[in-house]
Formats: structure tokens, C-alpha cells, sequence
């Protein structure tokens, strides 16, 4: 997947979430902090959004550890074919 | 002469096992106990390992063993080599035997058991997760609760499904029994929901015990609808749900539903017959069926005389000095019930708060549309672990308004972390050699 069609992904999941919450649909940009409050998700969110990315990129990232990233931009860099 | 002998001896005519090729009778199990106890006697064999699911050979190996004081180690078939050998080490076999009994083959170089062999059976743990582990029993304890239950008029003469492993401790009890009660055990050709039901049908299966798990898939597979014969079912081996047990009910409205709490460790504990999840709480001031029950720190703590003698293979002993076993259950009581809420070791930790899989899946199997669920704990870098549930629809049910619909109920009905990350929907759940979910 390119980068572009896992942000396109990660903005799906936001949406999902935040239509669960009763929440505004939030427009997710690559400088979109994903915890840093402007969008409605919290840790636990996060890490559900990384698990549908595991499943539909069929990659892992974080497999040998963590790798510190903020925004859906830096995030669906780990994602996309490199 | 034992007890097993004499139980076989007195209704020798009465087939013992029943499967596609026809049936094997108890006098011709008498005679191979017979070469066998001759063999071993020949050859001064200590403790053999017998490695066969085929319930003929396990009686005749547990009555020549018996009779010859020979301690027996009745080992799973599916076990890799590498495990076996070492066990075989482990414990201190000195003699296998495999498909025929009288062929056995002494193994080069064996020092034999550390104590004087004495009759001991000696059972595996599933082995699932690494090495099995090995409890020493006694025969006679092994058939201890059964002999209390062996009068009942409704157990005389069943015919028993054998749905778990042969070799385990629950396969093995199914079988003890059929030998005391005059019973005959039903093997079916292959271990999948249609073939159980269809042994059902061709043997008229009195009896079936089961894991929660087998009785979903058989209630999947069609098996309530032409099981008029059965008498009795039987629960065990994982904590059973209160809509498994209404399904049941509802299904076999006339037969008897009965949950048992047993272990390899453990031994046969206890059985509750009153369709209701969990026990009474009262047994945990008075006892029950000789067994004494406490909790401690959450955990259901049991001090029964059926217990295992420890473990052959050299692990630590969940059996404190006082003779209480931990067993790793752990359980919740409310008001006048104890109710299981999980293994301790299957224990999920989301961002730090403890999620039991048992308990997400007991939610998900009360929804409609649901026919088995399982829940576990998968890695993620942001909260340590992650909810994973998959799920298995009922059949004809479109799968993926049941699985919009789940998401839903969890996400309103159960507290925020229990809500699982991703729902995936399979065709069926994975089941170990054990019967539970893998």
C-alpha cells in the first residue's frame, strides 16, 4: 500500500471510531497528532487502529519493538511499502 | 484381583468398544491384560509407557499393570518425538509399548522409575504449551467417584461418545466409567461435529461428556435434532456458560445435564446438576463430595482425597504442604454462587487493566447469531496487548450484519477496554487434541 492509501485507511478507522462515540467526522491531514487531542480517539483506540493496519497491510511495524511515531503521517510511513 | 478386572469379568459378554468396524468384547480385553501381564512379569518391567488411543488397549494395559504392579504412563499420540523422549527420560520409563501391548520394546539405557514402581498411573497433561507434565495416581482413586456413581440405575449400561483424547484425564474417566457400569464406549471414524453426530445416531449414544466447546460445534453440526436416545450430558473441562446450558436445555429438554469440575491434578472433584453456571457458594463452607473448596486471592483452592499423588515428570507442585491444590481457576462469588471467571494464566492485560478472555467470550456467546466465540490477548506496541475476538455465526446467518451488530453490543454494553480491537469471523474455532479451544 502506499503511504496515501494507509492514510486514506487510517482516516476510515478514525472515522469509524468517532461515528461510534457520536463524534464529529474528523479530517485526518499527515501532521494529524494521532493523541494529540484534535482527534477523538484515545491509547486504547490507537491501538485497535494499529491492529486493523497489521491485518489490511499484512506488515509489522512494531513486531522487534516499538518505534516512536506522533502524527497519521509518520504512522502510515511505518505502513506503506517502503 | 482389582476392582477394573472384576468389574470386566462380570459382564464379559457386553461389548466394551463400538466404532465403524464393529465392536471389541471384554474377554477378548481380559486375554491381551493376560499376555501382558506375563511380559511384564518376564522381563521385570518397572513403568511402561503405553502409547495408543484405542480404549481396548488402555484397559487391558491398566488391568495388566495393575495386576503386576507395573506403573503405567498412558501417553497422547500427538506429542512430538523430542517431547516424548524426553518425558520417557523425565520420568523414568523403562519399557513402551504402542499399537499391540504385548509387543513391547525396553528402552536402551533406562535407569527405571526413582521409587519402587507400585500400579501408579501416571497421566499427561495436555501439553499444549511445552512439555506435558505428568500426574502420578492411584487406580483406585482414579476410580473412586465413579464406584460412588457406578449404582445409579440411569449409568448402567450406557454407551458413552468418547469425544475427548483417549489418553487424557477426561478421556480416560469416560472410559473408567463405561468399564464400571457395565457401558460400552462409542468411537467415532474421524473427531469432527458431523462424524460425533452421526456415532450418535448409528450406536444410540446414551451418554455424552464433552467440553463446552464440543457441545457448541454438536449443537452446530444438527446433533440435538435426532439424539432421542440420550440420557445424560456431561460438562467438563472448561467454564461453561449459562446460554450454552439453556441451549441444552432446550434441546434435550428430558436428559440430564450435569457440569463436572475435574483436573489432571485434581482428580474428579466435583458435579453440579442443576443447570445452572457455576456452584452453590455453600460448598465452599461445607464441602462437597469429599472434596473441601476455598478461595484464595481469587483463586479456587481444592483439598480433595482424589487428588494426584504429585507430579512424575519433576515440575513444581501446585499441591501446598497442607495438601491444598491450586488450581489455577479463578472464580467469583456473588451472593449464593461461585461462578469461573478464567485461567490465571490466560489473563489479558490492556494498559495495565486485566481482561479475562473467558469473560468477553461468556458476553459474546449471549448474543444472537453467535455460535462460538474466542477471545485472546494479541501484542501491540501502544497497550501491551490488544483484544482480538473471533467469532463463529450460526448457521445460514449472514456473517457480516452479525458481526457489525457484535461491535455494537460490545462496544455499549462492556466496559472500554474489554471492547475487542478487531472481530474477525471464521468458519470454526480451533480445538486441541484436548477438546477446548486452542
Amino acid at each position: 500500500m502506499s503511504e496515501e492509501a494507509v492514510l486514506a485507511s487510517i482516516e476510515a478507522a478514525v472515522g469509524e471510531i468517532a461515528e461510534s462515540k457520536g463524534a464529529a467526522q474528523p479530517k485526518v491531514t499527515a501532521s494529524s497528532r494521532m493523541l494529540g487531542g484534535e482527534l477523538p480517539i484515545d491509547s486504547l483506540d490507537l491501538a485497535t487502529i494499529v491492529l486493523r493496519l497489521d491485518t489490511e497491510t499484512g506488515k509489522r511495524p512494531f513486531e522487534d519493538g516499538f518505534i516512536e511515531f506522533h502524527t497519521a503521517g509518520e504512522l502510515a510511513k511505518l505502513y506503506s511499502q517502503s | 484381583m482389582s476392582l477394573l478386572r472384576a468389574a470386566l469379568d462380570a459382564s464379559a459378554e457386553v461389548p466394551f468398544v463400538l466404532n465403524t468396524f464393529g465392536c471389541v468384547d471384554r474377554s477378548s480385553i481380559l486375554a491381551a491384560a493376560d499376555r501382558l501381564k506375563q511380559e511384564l512379569a518376564d522381563r521385570k518391567i518397572q513403568r511402561l509407557m503405553l502409547q495408543s488411543n484405542d480404549p481396548a488397549l488402555i484397559v487391558a494395559a491398566l488391568v495388566a499393570c495393575a495386576d503386576a504392579h507395573t506403573d503405567l504412563l498412558i501417553a497422547h499420540d500427538y506429542l512430538d518425538r523430542s517431547l516424548i523422549d524426553r518425558v520417557i527420560e523425565d520420568v523414568g520409563v523403562d519399557a513402551v509399548a504402542c499399537q499391540e501391548a504385548v509387543n513391547i520394546r525396553t528402552v536402551p539405557g533406562a535407569g527405571g522409575p526413582s521409587e519402587p514402581a507400585s500400579g501408579k498411573v501416571l497421566l499427561m497433561t495436555s501439553g499444549t504449551t511445552g512439555v506435558p507434565k505428568v500426574a502420578a495416581h492411584t487406580l483406585d482413586k482414579l476410580l473412586d467417584r465413579i464406584r460412588a456413581t457406578s449404582s445409579v440405575e440411569s449409568n448402567l449400561g450406557g454407551r458413552w461418545l468418547l469425544t475427548y483424547q483417549p489418553t487424557g484425564f477426561a478421556g480416560l474417566q469416560v472410559i473408567l466409567t463405561a468399564c464400571l457400569t457395565s457401558g460400552s464406549v462409542v468411537i467415532p471414524s474421524d473427531r469432527t461435529p458431523v462424524e460425533f453426530a452421526e456415532a450418535v445416531e448409528r450406536h444410540g449414544v446414551t451418554h455424552i461428556s464433552g467440553t463446552a466447546t464440543f457441545w457448541r460445534s454438536f449443537l452446530l453440526a444438527g446433533g440435538g435434532t435426532s439424539s432421542s436416545s440420550l440420557r445424560q450430558i456431561t460438562l467438563g473441562g472448561e467454564a461453561v456458560d449459562q446460554t450454552l446450558l439453556d441451549r441444552l436445555a432446550a434441546a434435550f429438554p428430558d436428559t440430564r445435564i450435569t457440569q463436572i469440575y475435574a483436573s489432571t491434578e485434581g482428580g474428579a472433584l466435583f458435579a453440579v446438576h442443576d443447570r445452572q453456571e457455576g456452584f452453590p457458594a455453600a460448598w465452599l463452607d461445607h464441602g462437597v463430595q469429599g472434596s473441601r473448596l476455598r478461595v484464595v486471592d481469587d483463586e479456587l483452592q481444592v483439598l480433595s482425597p482424589r487428588k494426584m499423588l504429585g507430579y512424575a515428570s519433576g515440575q513444581a507442585s501446585p499441591i501446598s504442604d497442607d495438601g491444598w491444590l491450586r488450581t489455577g481457576d479463578l472464580v467469583q462469588v456473588d451472593q449464593d454462587r461461585v461462578r469461573f471467571v478464567g485461567r490465571r494464566d490466560a489473563l489479558i492485560n490492556i494498559a495495565g487493566s486485566k481482561v479475562f478472555p473467558n469473560e468477553i467470550e461468556t458476553f459474546l456467546l449471549s448474543l444472537p447469531g453467535i455460535a462460538e466465540a474466542k477471545v485472546r490477548g494479541v501484542p501491540s506496541p501502544i497497550t501491551g496487548q490488544a483484544v482480538l475476538a473471533e467469532i463463529v455465526v450460526e448457521k445460514d446467518t449472514d456473517a457480516e450484519p452479525v458481526r457489525r451488530a457484535t461491535m455494537q453490543s460490545c462496544r455499549s454494553q462492556l466496559a472500554r477496554h474489554k471492547v475487542p480491537s478487531m472481530i474477525r469471523v471464521l468458519s470454526a474455532i480451533e480445538v486441541s487434541p484436548s477438546g477446548k479451544k486452542a
